[in-house]
């Protein structure tokens, strides 16, 4: 008895809350979207009132090249955080990633392209170890995605006895220095893996998956989505897209150290929160993580530019982020709604 | 000059004994080895690394393999760890401990407490002001001074120039900053256009470079910390324009002064800085006190500044600095290896593998150190606490101004 009204009330509550999520949600998170892709451009053609050399084509070009690895980031951890979990162990993945392309491939052996998809399979692997933790032994995202870094980063240290070795790829190279038709190579390959991730996460069924596990697991189990498989594929493929910025950034800078992911943590989050996410699951889009990513990237090359005191430049940094976070709650749009109704 | 030649006694006496690989010296003789260890920071950068692989080839090279046991101990950069580190060697009975210490100020009363018990301190690279401990360093020798008025020199005395600097808040990168700006200072035609913290890392180095490049593409030179191999990158990826400047010892630096593509297109410079190699003189100092082949009381021991102008880098052949060449080849070693790990005349006993693994030259044997050791200058809250800076602290040593203010 008490169960079934315990369900009836939830069905209920599903019912209600799903009516109202699918013209509300779908506004929400376009707006947030949109504004986080004005406030993008207000910052980046305001620049030229500090330093007329920002603002330019030149400009935007360094802002996209150095965003590429926070955006692919955002996209693994963006799909993470929508199925309420956390990935910590981007870092050791990144560095696994950088360390494998060095020393498998290395420069001058084109030939052995076929060794980044198994750089990508290891990195998935180290996703799929972080998800079984989560999934069947139950320890929290937190803590499992902790361990699986702390336990990858000193096989890491072992495996390169403190000197990574080797150098990097050429297609790593050619993949941060090449250019097509005229346009930088990771600007080109940027812009295809946005849309290939908006596709995944906002128009196939394997997103509408994960959004309605984020949202409500119990009733996602009820309406036969593949939970289990679906709660493993975004470790997996945050995992994945850690490998591939761990090969773009040996491309980038020509070669792999064993702390090139320690800057990319949290500013991967904050990409994906900024970008309108929940950080709790199940609301937020791939093009809001984008829009956050690339926001993070133009502060940072900005702020660089004021001359002030580190100190002081960290402090605007930090206040911009807020600043932007309070401007995009959710509460803020619906006070905007009620007054246009 | 600034610096003082202290004599130690009786250092070479014995020194031929080990050097012949007789042993039977001191605690050695019944079987006791000597307790040493070695107490880091953060392993996994190259500099760290190769700093204890050096120490750790030394201590199997004949004859100290069969005189001393050394065991690592790495602390991450929590200086409360390094202590409870220091207090459990203390507790196990350490002859020596080398450390490249976390905290110039804060490790103070664990050493002092070691000290009274018996137990060598030799600090390595960074310092401690407590004055039982003997600091092996080359932040004394002038880094900043002298690679900023190389800079000068190379532009001629005016330009826009961007600061490439370390950690913020940490002592070795404000000295080097401040002897750099002392010379930037005087030079009114110097603009110093951006100013970034790189944390002595190159793909930091490269990443904040890129940036200060998008406000001032019409930078003239560059002065760097570690990590400047990559601001290399970051002029290369703006554009095929390089500029004068100066960085530390990165193989990938060295090779990029030598580079006749990169001449081409306005690189020079000098490649001066941190030498790992400091952890293995301050090992060997050690081992020569504890055999007794060496009497030398506590004190600041300066290790020369490297200075490698762009026209004197050289690539090796070999595996070990012979003929002048003082960087080895890209198939050898990684970009980031920091060059300045192996010195002819201090360490002749190791070569590239020893630095890079930790192994020991098979068939080689520990020769004696130089007799004399160089004292540093005072550096108030780097290397003593209640002292005072010399007048001449920004002296040059290794290079001349060629233009005047």
């Amino acid at each position: 008895m008490k169960s079934t009204s315990k369900s009836s009330s939830q069905e209920h509550n599903l019912a209600q809350t799903g009516d109202t999520r699918v013209s509300a949600k779908i506004s929400r998170e376009t707006i947030s979207t949109l504004s986080v892709a004005i406030l993008c451009l207000v910052l980046l053609f305001s620049a030229r009132l500090i330093n007329p050399a920002l603002g330019s084509w030149s400009q935007i070009e360094t802002v996209l090249v150095l965003g590429f690895f926070l955006v692919v980031l955002s996209f693994g951890q963006g799909l993470v955080i929508l199925t309420g979990g956390l990935d910590l162990s981007l870092p050791a993945t990144i560095t696994l990633g950088g360390i494998l392309a060095t020393n498998w491939i290395g420069a001058g052996n084109p030939d052995e392209w076929y060794l980044l998809p198994a750089v990508l399979a290891v990195c998935g692997l180290v996703g799929l170890a972080s998800a079984i933790g989560v999934i069947w032994l139950r320890v929290p995202p937190f803590i499992m995605t902790m361990a699986t870094s702390i336990i990858v980063a000193s096989a890491l240290l072992g495996y390169t006895r403190g000197t990574p070795r080797g150098t990097a790829p050429d297609m790593a190279v050619a993949l941060m220095k090449g250019d097509i038709l005229g346009v930088p190579a990771p600007i080109v390959v940027l812009i295809i893996f946005v849309i290939v991730g908006w596709l995944f996460q906002s128009r196939s069924v394997y997103g509408r998956y994960l959004y309605a596990i984020g949202t409500n697991i119990e009733a996602a189990r009820n309406a036969a989505v593949p939970v289990t498989a679906m709660r493993i594929l975004p470790y997996v493929l945050s995992a994945i897209c850690a490998g591939f910025v761990g090969i773009a950034l040996v491309g980038y800078s020509s070669g792999a150290t064993l702390r090139m992911g320690d800057d990319y943590l949290l500013p991967s989050i904050a990409s994906v929160v900024i970008g309108g996410s929940l950080i709790l699951g199940g609301r937020g889009t791939f093009l809001g993580s984008v829009g956050g990513a690339l926001l993070l990237t133009i502060l940072g090359t900005i702020i660089a530019t004021l001359g002030l005191e580190f100190g002081f430049r960290t402090i605007i940094e930090g206040s911009i982020i807020l600043i932007a976070l309070l401007l995009l709650r959710e509460e803020l749009f619906q006070k905007l709604r009620s007054l246009k109704s | 000059m600034r610096k003082k030649i202290i004599k130690s006694t009786a250092a070479v006496l014995a020194l031929s004994a080990i050097a012949a690989g007789i042993p039977g010296l001191a605690s050695a003789q019944d079987g006791k080895k000597f307790k040493v260890f070695l107490s880091l920071s953060y392993s996994g950068n190259a500099w760290q690394s190769e700093a204890a692989n050096i120490v750790k080839a030394l201590a199997q090279t004949a004859p100290y393999d069969e005189m001393v046991e050394l065991r690592e101990v790495i602390s991450g950069t929590d200086p409360q760890a390094q202590i409870s580190a220091y207090e459990s060697m203390i507790d196990e009975g350490a002859d020596a401990i080398i450390s490249f210490p976390i905290s110039s100020t804060a490790l103070n009363r664990t050493i002092k407490r070691g000290c009274d018990e018996g137990v060598l301190f030799f600090m390595y690279d960074a310092t401690v002001t407590e004055s039982c401990a003997y600091n092996v360093s080359y932040l004394s020798s002038g880094f900043g001074e002298n690679s900023a008025q190389a800079l000068v020199n190379a532009l001629e005395g005016n330009g826009k120039i961007f600061l490439s600097r370390g950690v913020p808040g940490n002592s070795v990168d404000q000295r080097h900053t401040d002897g750099a700006l002392h010379i930037f200072n005087q030079y009114p035609g110097i603009e110093v256009v951006a100013e970034y913290y790189s944390y002595w890392d190159d793909r930091t180095t490269q990443q904040e470079t890129a940036k200060a490049l998008t406000a001032n593409p019409d930078v003239d030179g560059i002065w760097a910390q570690a990590g400047e191999y990559g601001a290399i990158q970051a002029l290369l990826d703006a554009g095929d324009r390089l500029v004068p400047m100066t960085g530390e010892n990165s193989a990938g630096f060295r090779l990029a002064l030598a580079d006749p593509d990169m001449q081409a297109k306005g690189l020079t410079g000098v490649s001066a800085g941190s030498p790992p190699a400091q952890s293995g003189y301050a090992f060997k100092l050690a081992m020569e006190i504890l055999t007794g082949q060496r009497e030398l009381e506590p004190m600041n021991i300066e290790y020369p500044l490297p200075w490698v102008p762009a026209d004197a880098v050289k690539v090796c052949e070999g595996d070990v600095y012979e003929d002048g060449c003082n960087v080895f080849p890209p198939e050898m070693v990684p970009s980031s290896f920091v060059s300045e790990v192996l010195n002819t005349d201090l360490l002749p006993e190791v070569n590239v593998e020893s630095a890079l693994n930790g192994t020991p030259v098979p068939g080689a044997t520990i020769q004696p150190l130089p007799a004399e050791v160089t004292e540093a200058a005072n550096l108030p809250g780097i290397n003593c606490g209640s002292c005072e800076a010399p007048e001449n602290l920004y002296e040059l040593t290794k290079v001349e101004a060629t233009v005047q203010p």
